[in-house]
Order: C-alpha cells, then sequence, then structure tokens
C-alpha cells in the first residue's frame, strides 16, 4: 500500500477503536476497507451495519465513493430506500482485493460523489468522507 | 558579511525541510564568472563545519554576473562538486553557466529556413532537448510529426495502445496493416477478430517511424507501459518538455505535480465535442491547449482534476461496471484531425519559443480555448493559491521540491 493509503486506514483504525477494521490491498497501492459494527439504528431496522470502501492508489487526491452496507438494510417505517441506495451490489469486487484477504459479501450500494474539491481547504479524508455518507445515511 | 548565526538559523532551516542551503553573491563581468581566491579560501574554512550542521543536506555557494553562474557545492559525503550549468525558467528558458555555452557541431543544411529563425544555437538547443508525448493517439501522433520536424533530437513516447483501426483517421503514420483493419470487423469469427486485435501494432511504434522518417539521428525511447508506472515516471523526470496528449484525470495529476517538484514545464492539449444529454444536439465543439508551468498555477488549483473521475479510473473495469447507473452509458467521443491540429500546433509552438529563448516577455500564460464553429479563440488565465498541496510553496506543496518532496502520485513502487 502507499504511504497515503496507509494513513488513510490507520486514521480510520484510530476512530472507529474497538471495531473491526478489515484491511484487503489491491494490486496498485491501494485497498478495500470494511468497518464491523458501526451503529445504525432509527431510520433503519438494523442496529448496525458494516461499512465498506476502496481506498484506491489516487488517495488522497481522489474522492472515496461508492461506499456499501449491509445487504439486508431496510427502513422502519417499511418505505423504499430512496435516492443513490440501490441494492444487489457485492463488495469488494470479486479480482480487486490480491488474495483472499477480503472475500466478496453481497451488500447495498451507497453513491455519493464529489467532482470538486473546495478550493484552499484541505482534501477530505477517506475518514471523513465516510463519516459524511454515515451521516446523510442517518438523515434519509 | 554574514553573521554565523544568521548562518547557522538558516542551515537548521534547510535541515528541517530538506533543502540545500546556498549562499549567493555577484561578481562584475557578463558573459563568464568565477569564484574569488578569497571567496574559495572561505569555503574551504567554513563548509565543512556548515556541513556538520546541515546533517544530510548540501552546502555551497552560488556566484552571479548577468549571464553565468559559477557554483562551489559540498555535498554531504564530504564530496566538492563544480556547478556545471543552470537553468532560468519562466515565459522562456536559459541556459547559463560558468561562461557561454558553444554549441559544438554542425547544424543539418536542411534545417536552413528554420535556422533563418531560431539561429544555430536554437537549432543547437533543439537537437539537444528530450521531450516526452505522453499518449500516441491523435494529439500525440500529430505533436511527433512536428516535433521530429523540427529537429528535436530526442524523445521518450509513452503509450500502452495498440492502434485501432478507428484511430487511423487520426494517426499519422498508421497504416490498415497496422490496425489490422480486414480482420478486426465481421464477417471475420470473433477469435480472429480478437487476434488481430492483439497483434496490431502499438501506437509509439508507429510513432517512432514517423519520428524516423523525419530524423535520422534523434533518439527514441519507446515505452509501452502506463505513465503512472513508477519507472516510466521516473523516466519523465530526465525530460526537457513534457506533452500530455492522454486525458485521463491520473495522468494529469501526475504531470502536474512533476512540472512543480521538478520545474519541467508541460502542456496538456485535447479537443473535445460537448452534446446535449437529451437532445443530442451538438453544443460545443473545442480545442483547448493549457501550458502547465512552474510560474502559474496548477490543474488542481484550477478545479481540472476531478476527484469523483479519478475514483474511476483507479477502480477495475468490473468495479465500475458494476457501479454505472443504467442511463449512464459508455460514449464513444468524437475525435477528428484537424480540431487535434489546432492544439498540437499551438503546443509545439509554445515549447519552441519557450526552449530557443525567443518567447516574448510578456507572453501569455493562459489557457487557450479554439472553437473552430465560432472561430473564435478564449483565453483563460489560470489562478495559482500558495497553499496548494501541489504548486504551493513551504513543505505542504510540491513547488521545486525535487527528489526531497512528496511521493509522486504514481501507482505503488513495489516488487
Ligand atoms: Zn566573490
Ligand atoms: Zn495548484
Amino acid at each position: 500500500m502507499t504511504p497515503d493509503v496507509q494513513d488513510a486506514i490507520d486514521e480510520i483504525k484510530q476512530h472507529f477503536r474497538g471495531l473491526n477494521v478489515l484491511v484487503g490491498p489491491d494490486k496498485d497501492g491501494g485497498a478495500c476497507v470494511i468497518v464491523e459494527g458501526v451503529g445504525l439504528g432509527a431510520p433503519y431496522a438494523q442496529p448496525d451495519s458494516w461499512i465498506g470502501f476502496h481506498i484506491t492508489h489516487a488517495c488522497p487526491y481522489a474522492d472515496v465513493y461508492p461506499h456499501f452496507v449491509r445487504h439486508d438494510l431496510s427502513r422502519i417505517d417499511k418505505n423504499a430506500l430512496g435516492e443513490a441506495i440501490s441494492p444487489g451490489h457485492n463488495f469488494p469486487q470479486p479480482g480487486v482485493v490480491v488474495g483472499d484477504a477480503l472475500p466478496s459479501r453481497p451488500a447495498i450500494q451507497l453513491s455519493r460523489r464529489a467532482n470538486k474539491r473546495e478550493p484552499n481547504s484541505d482534501l477530505e479524508t477517506p475518514l471523513l468522507k465516510t463519516l459524511k455518507v454515515l451521516r446523510w445515511l442517518m438523515s434519509r | 558579511m554574514l553573521r554565523a548565526n544568521f548562518i547557522r538559523d538558516r542551515i537548521l532551516e534547510c535541515r528541517d525541510e530538506k533543502l540545500a542551503y546556498l549562499a549567493i553573491h555577484n561578481h562584475g563581468g557578463t558573459t563568464s564568472v568565477s569564484f574569488s581566491p578569497d571567496d574559495y579560501a572561505s569555503h574551504e574554512r567554513g563548509y565543512p563545519a556548515l556541513l556538520d550542521v546541515a546533517r544530510g543536506v548540501p552546502v555551497g555557494a552560488l556566484v552571479f554576473a548577468p549571464r553565468a553562474v559559477a557554483g562551489d557545492i559540498w555535498l554531504p559525503d564530504g564530496t566538492r562538486v563544480e556547478l556545471v550549468d543552470g537553468s532560468i525558467i519562466g515565459r522562456r528558458l536559459r541556459r547559463i553557466g560558468p561562461t557561454l555555452p558553444s554549441y559544438a557541431g554542425s547544424i543539418d543544411p536542411d534545417f536552413d529556413r528554420q535556422v533563418r529563425l531560431f539561429g544555430d544555437a536554437g537549432q543547437a538547443i533543439l537537437a539537444g532537448a528530450t521531450v516526452a508525448i505522453i499518449g500516441l493517439g491523435g494529439v500525440g501522433s500529430l505533436l511527433a510529426e512536428f516535433l521530429s520536424r523540427l529537429g528535436v533530437g530526442h524523445f521518450i513516447l509513452i503509450d500502452p495502445e495498440r492502434i485501432e483501426g478507428t484511430n487511423r483517421p487520426r494517426v499519422i503514420g498508421a497504416t490498415r496493416w497496422n490496425a489490422r483493419t480486414w480482420f478486426t470487423r465481421d464477417p471475420w469469427p470473433k477469435w480472429i477478430q480478437r487476434i488481430a486485435r492483439n497483434t496490431a501494432s502499438y501506437k509509439v511504434d508507429i510513432a517512432a517511424r514517423v519520428i524516423r522518417r523525419a530524423s535520422k539521428h534523434a533518439t527514441i525511447e519507446r515505452l509501452k507501459a502506463d505513465v503512472l508506472d513508477p519507472k516510466v515516471a521516473k523516466r519523465l523526470l530526465d525530460c526537457d518538455y513534457m506533452f500530455l496528449a492522454a486525458d485521463t484525470m491520473r495522468a494529469r495529476l501526475l504531470i502536474n505535480a512533476i512540472v512543480h517538484q521538478y520545474l519541467i514545464p508541460a502542456v496538456q492539449v485535447g479537443s473535445k465535442v460537448v452534446h446535449d444529454k437529451d437532445s443530442g444536439e451538438i453544443t460545443g465543439v473545442h480545442t483547448i491547449t493549457r501550458p502547465i508551468t512552474p510560474e502559474c498555477g496548477c490543474l488542481w488549483c484550477n478545479q481540472l482534476i476531478n476527484r469523483a473521475k479519478l475514483q474511476e479510473e483507479a477502480q477495475t473495469e468490473r468495479e465500475r461496471q458494476a457501479q454505472r447507473y443504467v442511463d449512464e452509458q459508455t460514449i464513444v467521443a468524437p475525435s477528428v484531425i484537424t480540431l487535434n491540429a489546432v492544439g498540437a500546433a499551438q503546443a509545439a509552438n509554445d515549447f519552441l519559443f519557450y526552449m530557443t529563448g525567443l518567447a516574448s516577455d510578456e507572453a501569455s500564460t493562459a489557457y487557450m480555448r479554439f472553437d473552430p464553429r465560432k472561430r473564435s479563440v478564449s483565453l483563460d488565465s489560470p489562478r495559482r493559491s500558495w497553499d496548494c498541496t501541489e504548486c504551493g510553496i513551504g513543505p505542504k506543496g510540491r513547488l521545486a521540491r525535487g527528489d526531497a518532496g512528496k511521493r509522486l502520485p504514481t501507482f505503488h513502487e513495489g516488487d
């Protein structure tokens, strides 16, 4: 993994201390990461979920997207999950992670993409992006 | 006289930021310069102690005259080197050294008509120049033709791809045979089509042939690999100029970083046809030439590197397929040789006038956008933010940091 990807993962492990953080390196210096047991609850029927994402070798420049969560995510109010939340995916995609460090699992995809960066501001790290996506998910 | 405390503080700053410490002064004269015996005596007295303080970074001195520079530089391992030459960058390049550079060797009389513009010295500069062309498709192949005809001496050609039939109308020197055109289409069976595509000529080989036709003497390095391969990216550090003719966000990010970290100018060239999403109607046709130079803002500052696209490019094809929305199909972009030619010619001219020192002091650094439908050219001045992670100054940025700077945004250097 590149030093930047390693730093990003260290920051994630630091933040989610106590949770299980799984890491599967890809062949170009990036890695797929899964944090298990992130708290959910209302508006969702499940108390927690794993969240996964691919930090590519283009870290810290690339926007980390999309994110993936448990495949059986559902709302307490039985409504549809809504825009930018799509079932029927897998994470990681087969062939991305080198070896079998991180087997693929069924997932729901969260598509939150940021094209631009704010001028004159520090780059959003994979951790900050992930927290932003989680906040967004909980606000649906 | 510099006080000992002042010097020590500066050296400590250099040590923290991994910079060389250079003390600079002037002498009389114009086209040649050297240190005085007193200068040398003071270096020999002082520099061994300064090297101890510097712990791992070089210390030394430069002495300037208006058109000359000499240097006495002490390296961390104790060896002492003389400066051979230096480059002054900006709107145009000036090379200076302890004496005026002499251009030995004869100029090919075939260059007569352009020597009348550049002079023998200018023509010799081109012969000594090393250029990299990243992407040898429509834009890159034109650049190979232009630059080799101009007499550029050294080429580094980077492109992992093989030619296809649909490239042929834009790629100089490409033949039907190179593209195996007949065999890549129906009614040939799929397996024959696949073999044909997999044995078609590499784009860098076609470009090398174009260059060879123009110049017997040019040296040509062909790299059939991704520019993000760390070994390939490293080759760029030996260039005088880089032509970015492969339009991916990752290549933009890398070339942009090298420009500012290693002070090697580049230019990004591309043309684009924009359609209205719903009606399919063409809403814009333009060719863009964007100089990327250490003196003006960078592609990152100017929002020309899309973070989401960077992520998509760094993912596998399978990931991209799986994530794509139903309405987002892969669109094959239009591309036309004459549109590419406008941008490629402008880029080659920018290089030419920069290298030969003929560019005007007031030369614009703006991005140029040519619109052939309106027959108009628009200029867009790049913005710069000094705290940019790429072109910014200080340890956070890359500007002029060289090997001591941040890691280049390539694939992982590994086994
Ligand atoms: Zn002196
Ligand atoms: Zn910048």
